[in-house]
């Protein structure tokens, strides 16, 4: 798999609310179909009912499987602006890492995703995503497994 | 002390490998031994062998779903968090095994 197409990244998005953030990924996964829109937005909603994805302070792992994911990708959105209330419990939400997980992908596509899942544990990793200025330097940072 | 896990989260693929390392990490940085599994979407990763968990003094369980072979465990002292208690505040959550255990034993030595 091109590493460009598996790894994606919306620097500076101008994204103000969850709601617009669930759309934004929505859109990714599928352009045209509303009704695909909406169980992408529904999965990701049941997914946070079940757990927060609040992986660290100002980051959070959105993340699905599903039969409308036609290529599994890891997506960094890195806000222009926090997000100051993303819900009842969480606030100031600056960076978003999302996976797509494609239903019954191959196992060394799984892999590499765990792989880098495991990555997210790094506090100062995640902090360098967080402060980086500037797109390239952002880029840089990012661990490709 | 000698601490064994699994972490297992709904999807599979996110907080069940952050928990894991998390949990590693934490209990290492303490100055424990520790072996955690995941039942993740690949399967079952790092399997605990029969003589990991017969020598572990804690078990702890980061699950979000049910997860295989539980009774392994039967006899043990069993600590259950939510994935995201071992994602969020892994460092906290070794503290407070090691506060049980430790309590444990002292109401164990007291009969």
């Amino acid at each position: 798999m091109n590493d460009n197409s598996f790894y994606q990244v919306y620097f500076n998005c101008e994204l103000e609310t969850k709601k617009e953030v669930h759309n934004f990924i929505s859109n990714i996964v599928c352009q045209n179909n509303i009704s695909i829109k909406e169980e992408v937005v529904n999965q990701l909603i049941r997914r946070e009912k079940a757990g927060s994805t609040l992986i660290a302070e100002h980051v959070m792992l959105p993340h699905i499987e599903s039969d409308h994911v036609k290529n599994s990708q890891i997506i960094f959105i890195r806000l222009a602006k926090p997000i100051l209330t993303w819900d009842d419990h969480i606030e100031d939400i600056r960076l978003l890492i999302v996976l797509l997980l494609k239903r019954s992908e191959s196992e060394h596509i799984k892999k590499k995703i765990s792989l880098f899942t495991r990555t997210l544990a790094d506090e100062e990793y995640l902090n360098r995503l967080l402060n980086s200025k500037e797109k390239y330097n952002f880029e840089q940072e990012i661990i490709r497994i | 002390m000698n601490i064994v896990g699994v972490a297992a989260c709904t999807v599979g693929i996110a907080h069940t490998y952050i928990a894991q390392e998390k949990l590693e990490n934490a209990a290492k940085k303490a100055g424990h031994e520790i072996a955690i599994e995941t039942q993740g979407t690949i399967g079952t990763e790092n399997e605990l062998t029969a003589e990991q968990i017969a020598e572990a003094h804690v078990v702890i369980l980061a699950i979000d779903v049910k997860i295989s072979n539980r009774e392994r465990f039967e006899g043990k002292r069993i600590i259950e968090v939510p994935t995201e208690v071992a994602v969020k505040s892994p460092n906290k959550l070794i503290e407070k095994v090691e506060k049980i255990v430790e309590q444990s034993y002292q109401e164990r030595e007291s009969k």
